[in-house]
């Protein structure tokens, strides 16, 4: 009993971290229909600057939680300020194959500022773990786990909030619906676009700072946070932030319970097998955003 | 014109490996062994073009589909003793199958989610790979014998380098016939424009399989051709970093040829070995030439190459938005076979509900063969959505369509052409990437996918039945005065032409029954005139019946025999268009009149 507790705490600490990570996919995807390929990439950065503060330059943890988001949502807004300007008025399909090239290209970039194969980075927090009394054994429960899960989960509860009732959340809506009448209406394309990707960068980076320590730093992790965090946006329903923050967390509870129960395989596998089920037979998502109604 | 050229044209494709071998040939064992390689690229570059340029499905599963042609053709010669040549082919099949297991349910699906299906089968597969250890090796991969052939095992790289070329030459045949015929076009088709698409009875889900199943029978095969120059293959070798990469192939080269994925692929299968010294940074340069070529060069390397040497063949006298010459009279080809008596259309009590809105309530319709029939109505009194339920775009809840005696089931659209039932659509629904000519043809039905492949050999051969087909649509484009158009783009036309491009197209398979909505909405006065006299003339030439949806009353009552008059679903007048215009309930609702004595 005391294992099982464990494991589905162990799942949801990894689960906030793609719920954060499918937040920024939904977002960005919300405000400007663009499906973010590159957001692993993202990701991984945010990991790799994460690395760079607290390892190489030795500064406080905590600094990483506040420059590494603005780092990151810079870098995105600056690269849909040069690279997907011009694609926006080009299909899907263009822009997908320019996102998916874009994450290749960033991972690569790291990969080649940094040629080793995993880096370490110290875990946030320290400190004696929690014993949680459950029957005749203890759950053991590190600060560490704490912190990520509740960390990660607090961010992604703000973003579904600034996304509802903000003013910007509003333009953002408005943008997706009907990028024309939201012109008219005087919300600036540009600036909606930017802050679109600032925040989903951002969040990216905040999962990168959050993941780093327990995934450690390489290239792999694109696309392994790439792969999960589309699950959980799939999960969700795509466009559904409360569902991408649910579908992050099932995804990640469903993989370590796999991998403690089943097999490491199993694992890995897992994650598609949900992917796949979900997209057959409930394509609009678990958590489907509003009803449609009919009048 | 180039109609002599074409077969050659289609042959064209063999030249690179011819190239690639006489260049094999000159050179040292060393490029040989890369040439083999660049061979390979090829032949998935082509694939490739087939599923991500034509039918426009960014696929994620070509390292799979690479590693099952190779682990396939390495077990058959390691368990089963096969010759190489029969384990190569083997496994071309096995890639077909794995193709379609993909493709059943990744159809369903675009753009993102496609991808997203297909990464999960790239996974899949490399999951089994390395878990089923005692078969595949794992994850240390599994040592490739040298290829034998009748007992003697192939040691020379030139040697190889010619029996890859040969195979990849008879790969790359199939993929050129299909991609330069019917079956190509109909897949750029419905990429720009699936509605249309299926009212000419193009099943998108059964094109976009077989365009699955041949492009992973040919990435199989590269791999089992590729496998013995690897030496050892692993499942990291065909993961979905090499799925990347390869998807780079079409994009960079082009994705409206095949020669855009064979230079895509050949080029950057090269590129690592030109650029040896900097091989570190090939990833990242790669990347960088896909999103520039995303960014600025969409064409790809084929369209660059065409802009330095424009074709010979492009219309010189026809400048795309010159008017269209004069509608000809021209002998019909076969004459006009469905001179029938009796109703043509009898629709009765058919309803459709959009939740509380009845859309289409009650109405019952009966239009005489033969005539030209109009119904006019203001915006939201239900003509389309009447319309798309005769047409089978959707199924009415209740009533039912009886189409020359013949009770036509709320079914498919794609079945309604063969009842010789054709139509036009209300925003102009052309295809855009093909050519006048192209999008006349796809209109002439035959379009299920065996049948696309059937016509896209004849078209190859240039037989006879092609050349009807490119007679047929000359002739429908004379019809409609567009003829010194033939070749040209479809999407370069002005709006009135691309209207009489969509009426060419609905009339070329000689229909009974054409539904024209809105045909002239949009387009000049003087050109509405033109399409008054047109459509007469078709009507009589074809003996065709036209159901014609307009607002435009001077056209409608110029144009039409019989006029009903839609609003709020029902019919509310019928008659002849004189009448039915000065009736006092049809100029109440249609022109807001209100009467005088209130």
């Amino acid at each position: 009993m005391a294992e099982f507790v464990m494991v589905i705490l162990g799942g949801l600490k990894f689960g906030a971290v793609y719920a954060l990570a499918a937040i920024g996919i939904v977002v960005i995807h919300k405000a400007t229909r663009t499906v973010n390929f590159a957001h692993g990439g993202l990701v991984m950065l945010g990991a790799f600057a994460t690395y760079v503060l607290v390892v190489d330059w030795k500064w406080p943890y905590w600094t990483a939680y506040l420059v590494v988001p603005l780092l990151i949502g810079a870098l995105a807004a600056g690269l849909e300020l040069s690279i997907l300007r011009p694609l926006r008025r080009a299909d899907l399909f263009t822009v997908v194959l320019g996102t998916i090239f874009l994450g290749t290209a960033l991972s690569e970039a790291f990969r080649l500022a940094y040629n080793t194969e995993l880096l370490a980075v110290p875990a946030a927090i320290s400190g004696a773990p929690i014993f949680i009394d459950i029957g005749e054994d203890a759950a053991i429960v590190t600060l560490e786990q704490i912190w990520v899960t509740g960390g990660a989960l607090a961010v992604g509860l703000a973003g579904l909030f600034l996304f509802r009732y903000s003013t910007l959340g509003r333009s953002m809506r408005a943008m997706a619906s009907n990028i024309r009448g939201a012109q008219l209406c005087g919300y600036s394309v540009e600036r909606v676009y930017a802050t679109a990707w600032f925040t989903g960068g951002a969040l990216a980076g905040l999962a990168g700072v959050f993941a780093a320590p327990s995934r450690g730093v390489s290239p792999e992790l694109a696309v392994s946070i790439i792969a999960s965090a589309f699950v959980a946006a799939v999960i969700g329903g795509f466009d559904s932030l409360a569902g991408a923050l649910i579908g992050g967390l099932l995804l990640g509870v469903v993989e370590t319970l796999s991998a403690a129960y089943v097999s490491s395989a199993a694992k890995s596998a897992i994650s598609f097998v949900l992917l796949f089920l979900v997209l057959l037979w409930r394509p609009e998502g678990l958590f489907p955003e509003a009803k449609r109604r009919h009048v | 014109m180039s109609d002599a050229r074409r077969p050659l044209a289609i042959l064209s494709p063999l030249l690179a490996p011819l190239a690639l071998f006489l260049w094999g040939w000159a050179a040292g064992d060393y490029w040989r062994f890369v040439l083999t390689l660049v061979a390979t690229s090829t032949v998935i570059g082509a694939a490739l073009t087939m599923l991500v340029g034509f039918a426009r499905c960014i696929s994620l599963a070509t390292g799979a589909m690479m590693g099952i042609g190779a682990y396939c053709s390495t077990l058959l010669i390691l368990h089963a003793g096969l010759p190489f040549p029969v384990a190569v082919v083997a496994s071309a099949l096995a890639g077909g199958v794995g193709g379609l297991l993909l493709a059943i349910p990744a159809v369903r699906f675009k753009s993102h989610n496609l991808a997203m299906v297909t990464l999960v089968f790239q996974a899949v597969v490399i999951i089994l790979v390395r878990e089923m250890k005692s078969v595949t090796g794992g994850a240390e991969g599994l040592n490739v014998a040298p290829p034998v052939i009748f007992g003697q095992t192939i040691s020379s790289d030139l040697v190889y380098l010619g029996m890859a070329a040969c195979f990849c030459a008879l790969a790359l045949l199939p993929i050129s016939v299909l991609l330069s015929g019917p079956y190509g076009r109909n897949l750029r088709a419905l990429a720009t424009n699936e509605v249309a698409a299926r009212a000419f009875g193009i099943r998108i889900e059964r094109y976009l399989m077989a365009a699955f199943t041949v492009s992973s029978a040919a990435i199989a095969m590269a791999g089992a051709l590729a496998a013995p120059r690897f030496r050892i293959i692993d499942p990291d070798s065909f993961g979905l970093h090499t799925s990347i990469v390869m998807l780079a192939y079409p994009v960079i080269g082009g994705m409206t040829s095949i020669w855009g994925g064979i230079l895509g692929g050949g080029l950057m299968r090269l590129l690592p070995e030109l650029l040896r010294p900097i091989a570190d940074y090939i990833e990242l340069i790669l990347a960088a030439i896909v999103i520039l070529t995303v960014m600025f060069f969409r064409g790809g390397l084929t369209e660059i190459g065409e802009r330095l040497c424009p074709r010979r063949t492009a219309p010189l006298a026809a400048a795309p938005d010159a008017p269209a010459e004069r509608a000809t009279t021209l002998p019909a080809p076969r004459p006009p076979s469905h001179a029938h008596a009796g109703d043509a259309l009898v629709a009765t009590n058919i309803v459709k509900r959009y939740g509380a809105l009845a859309a289409v309530d009650d109405v019952t319709l009966a239009i005489r063969a033969g005539t030209l029939h109009g119904i006019m109505g203001p915006n939201g009194a239900g003509k389309t959505t009447f319309f798309n339920a005769v047409t089978g775009f959707i199924a009415p809840d209740a009533g039912r369509v009886v189409l020359f005696g013949q009770e036509a089931k709320p079914g498919r659209v794609e079945d309604r052409i063969a009842l010789g039932i054709t139509r036009t659509f209300q925003h102009v629904a052309i295809f855009p990437g093909l050519t006048c000519r192209d999008n006349v043809i796809a209109g002439l039905g035959r379009n299920g996918v065996r049948q696309s492949f059937r016509r896209s050999l004849d078209r190859a051969l240039w037989s006879a039945a092609a050349r009807d087909e490119h007679e047929a649509a000359s002739w429908a484009l004379a019809a409609v005065g567009l003829r010194s158009l033939a070749e040209t783009r479809a999407d370069q036309l002005s709006l009135g032409n691309q209207r009489r491009l969509e009426i060419a197209r609905a009339i070329v398979s000689r229909p009974r029954l054409i539904l024209l909505d809105e045909p002239v909405s949009g387009v000049s006065h003087g050109e509405v005139e033109q399409i008054v006299t047109l459509l007469r003339r078709l009507n009589v030439e074809l003996g065709a019946t036209m159901l014609i949806v307009e607002h435009n009353i001077g056209f409608l009552t110029a144009l039409c025999d019989r006029i009903s008059v839609m609003a709020s679903g029902r019919i509310i007048a019928d008659g002849l268009p004189a009448e039915v215009v000065a009736r006092k309930e049809v100029r109440q609702v249609y022109f807001g009149e209100i009467e005088d004595a209130a």
